[in-house]
């Protein structure tokens, strides 16, 4: 498809993922149903929605909020997201007093059941590097400006655990209820990279 | 022999599928508040002990659990369960002077690459 809407010639990486499927398929090592589910998975199941509703519900929660901190694992099963790559969760809280910042400086780690799968920046070794020693300018590069007197809490993913931002609920949202306030939580804010912006 | 990827194999995935928490009562070498050493050592092979860690000291933030040491399995040595930390290192000790005196990073460190500072 090309980007007017008009159907074009495929582009040479979705020519090689078709080829690829088709040998798979052909091979009987994949069956069609199971590729439709990951797409599905990926698509519409696991992504930073399902975050977003454990940010939202944290904001709203007092006692929710204090078990999402205490214990991340548990409290996001409860909600329902502990699929794949969110079986060992630690939600940070961002304050007026500490920011924080995840990355996996190794590779890519990152909590698919709450967040999705890593954007492409997040893979990049720019990012994984310069979060690590320098997350003060990454940060400025995202529009992010932290005080001087904020400590900066770099979160390297690099083992098992994987980690969640709380963001800062933002000023102005004092009468929304849990489900308008997901709306605008970011999977960017829930990374660190970000702050969640007041509604327009 | 491969196993085929089939609708099963793909909702095994809503299912904890990739839990590798042990759950095995093996006594901690460290406990939070310890001071603890990264070791400076230079492997070959797979680890989780990033350079930029190496021979510098942190304090013990948490201890996460017991988990098989990467290393190990994937040199093909056998499992090698052990307690992992989070690790607090201050910006300055593992960036210099020039790094804001408020800041610091975390990491998850498994025993093995860990000393008493």
């Amino acid at each position: 498809m090309s980007s007017d809407g008009i159907p074009g010639p495929d582009s040479e990486v979705a020519l090689r993922v078709k080829a690829m499927e088709s040998l798979l398929l052909e091979k009987g090592l994949v069956e069609s149903s199971a590729i439709d589910a990951l797409i599905d998975m990926f698509e519409n199941r696991l992504g930073p929605w399902n975050g977003a509703q454990v940010v939202a519900r944290a904001w709203t929660d007092p006692e929710y909020k204090a078990w999402l901190l205490q214990d991340g694992t548990g409290a996001i099963a409860d909600m329902g997201f502990d699929a794949v790559q969110g079986e060992d969760m630690v939600v940070v809280e961002n304050t007026p007093q500490v920011h924080n910042i995840v990355v996996c400086t190794l590779c890519s780690c990152f909590p698919w059941a709450t967040l999705g799968l890593p954007p492409v920046w997040y893979k990049s070794a720019p990012f994984r590097s310069r979060a690590a020693s320098d997350p003060r300018g990454v940060l400025a590069e995202f529009g992010t400006e932290i005080g001087a007197d904020t400590e900066v809490r770099v979160w390297d993913s690099n083992a098992e655990l994987r980690y969640m931002v709380l963001p800062e609920r933002p000023t102005g949202t004092d009468g929304l209820d849990a489900e308008a306030l997901a709306k605008l939580v970011t999977r960017d804010s829930m990374i660190g990279v970000t702050k969640v912006a007041p509604p327009d | 022999m491969t196993r085929k990827v089939d609708l099963e194999v793909v909702n095994r995935l809503y299912q904890k599928a990739g839990a590798v928490r042990l759950k095995m009562d093996i006594e901690p070498k460290f406990k939070p508040g310890d001071r603890v050493l990264a070791r400076n050592i230079n492997p070959t092979g797979h680890t989780r002990l990033p350079r930029y860690v190496r021979g510098k000291e942190g304090v013990v933030r948490r201890d996460n659990g017991v988990f098989h040491l990467p290393d190990a399995r994937v040199a093909g040595d056998g499992d090698q369960p052990q307690h992992n930390y989070s690790i607090r290192f201050e910006a300055r000790e593992l960036w210099g002077g020039d790094a804001p005196a408020t800041d610091c990073l975390n990491i998850d460190l498994w025993e093995d690459y860990l000393d008493h500072a």
